[in-house]
């Protein structure tokens, strides 16, 4: 199968910088897959699983989390604020996230602001478990 | 003579004294260089490849229904100035500011301060200041830049200014940083082609859902990433212009130190020998 330049880049290093056969994730429309040869195309990343099918056949699954996905002149550049690989999350740690975040909501008296935090603690944690297992 | 000496003296202790400051300013600015590098090193390609996306994008758009696709209809700008909280790091805060002034001279303008020396020089210059919130760049973290990013957008959109720009110091080594001002909105100031070249361009982006949603989705993540970017890149730069500088004040300290002990050495021989010949000359009177 064709492949394409892929770069995935996060605030704490570049986490893949290679040939791709193809890379689906999740956009704040729905699930989307690119291959090689799309044309430019540009869209802003919601919470999911991704993962990304290598020439060689292995797929990597990871967890994606906002960003944005931008394919220029066939060059495929995924700039997500996480993104983890499945090998490198803790399912330890989001679940103790998942269990806190859920107990601060249902215990209430949040503010607005404490609400959407503990909101997107919840779902962060809910992404990762969803992909780790 | 002996008066003399003691004030050589003095002073000698007092330079030595200020070598140990220097040296231990030098000393804690290489032990924290050594992990701020390491996160400026991890976050510059995302640093990189987001704005030359941005860039490439701003190229290629011909889609202005975003407000921050649009060319700004407010002459005003802000610039988010990433300086240091401590002074002591050689040219390193002048320099931004420098820098900064050449680049708003004329303008009218508001400011973001990120490090104490900058939040402290605006208040003097009685420029306006969005807020002293983060006034303290040490304890920045991209929750805090996506917060930033988020007040930006908000008074971006309400038209409180047209442009946004960021002001910070490059790491380009361990000797060298070189202050930076880049265009971060709106799009079209990040664009680097002509009218005529950006009539020629046939291929398209295609935006989706459509490039209003796709553009309020990813500006505010994109200023935090570069906020963040920034604010790795200018924390390391501070480090190092810190580090030369103690360095280069503790060699002074040394060099200073050295001469003065000649100095000091040279007047206690004379003194002794003007001693002496005191002595052998009232010897001989006798």
């Amino acid at each position: 199968m064709k492949t394409f330049p892929l770069c995935i880049g996060t605030p704490d290093g570049l986490q893949f910088d290679g040939e791709a056969e193809r890379i689906f994730c999740r956009s704040i429309t729905g699930d989307l897959e690119i291959l090689a040869g799309h044309c430019n195309f540009c869209t802003a990343l919601g919470m999911g699983r991704a993962y990304v099918a290598l020439p060689d056949g292995t797929r990597r699954e990871a967890a994606c989390i906002g960003g944005m996905l931008s394919v220029m002149n066939g060059n495929c550049r995924v700039l997500a604020t996480t993104w983890e690989w499945v090998e490198d999350i803790d399912a330890q740690r989001a679940r103790e996230a998942k269990e806190r975040a859920e107990k601060a909501i249902a215990t209430g008296g949040l503010t607005e602001q404490e609400y959407k935090i503990a909101e997107a603690r919840l779902k962060r944690a809910l992404v990762r478990l969803g992909v780790k297992e | 003579m002996a008066g003399n000496m003691k004030s050589v003296k003095l002073r000698i202790k007092s330079v030595q004294s200020t070598m140990q400051i220097t040296k231990a300013m030098e000393l804690v600015a290489s032990s924290k260089l050594r992990r701020a590098k390491e996160y400026a090193d991890a976050c510059r390609p995302y640093f990189h490849e987001l704005y030359e996306t941005l860039e490439e994008i701003a190229d290629g758009n011909t889609d202005f229904t975003s407000v921050y696709a649009k060319k700004a209809d407010s002459p005003r700008y802000c610039y988010v100035v990433l300086a240091g909280d401590r002074g002591l790091a050689g040219g390193y805060n002048s320099n931004l500011f420098k820098a900064l002034e050449a680049e708003a001279a004329g303008k009218d303008y508001v400011v973001l301060p990120l490090g104490k020396k900058a939040a402290e020089y605006f208040r003097r210059r009685e420029i306006p200041i969005l807020t002293e919130k983060y006034a303290q760049i040490a304890d920045v973290s991209v929750s805090d830049c996506f917060e930033m990013a988020k007040m930006l957008c908000k008074k971006f959109r309400n038209r409180e200014f047209g442009h946004i720009e960021l002001c910070y110091t490059r790491f380009l080594s361990m000797l060298s940083q070189q202050t930076d001002v880049i265009s971060m909105l709106p799009l079209t100031d990040l664009d680097r082609k002509s009218p005529e070249e950006k009539k020629q361009i046939r291929n398209l982006i295609l935006y989706e859902p459509g490039a209003e949603e796709v553009f309020d989705a990813i500006v505010p993540e994109y200023l935090a990433g570069l906020i963040y970017g920034g604010v790795c890149e200018s924390r390391v730069s501070e480090l190092a212009a810190r580090r030369t500088a103690m360095e280069a004040a503790t060699n002074n300290a040394e060099e200073m130190i050295e001469n003065l002990n000649l100095y000091y050495n040279r007047a206690r021989q004379a003194s002794i020998t003007q001693e002496i010949t005191e002595i052998v000359g009232g010897a001989e009177g006798i």
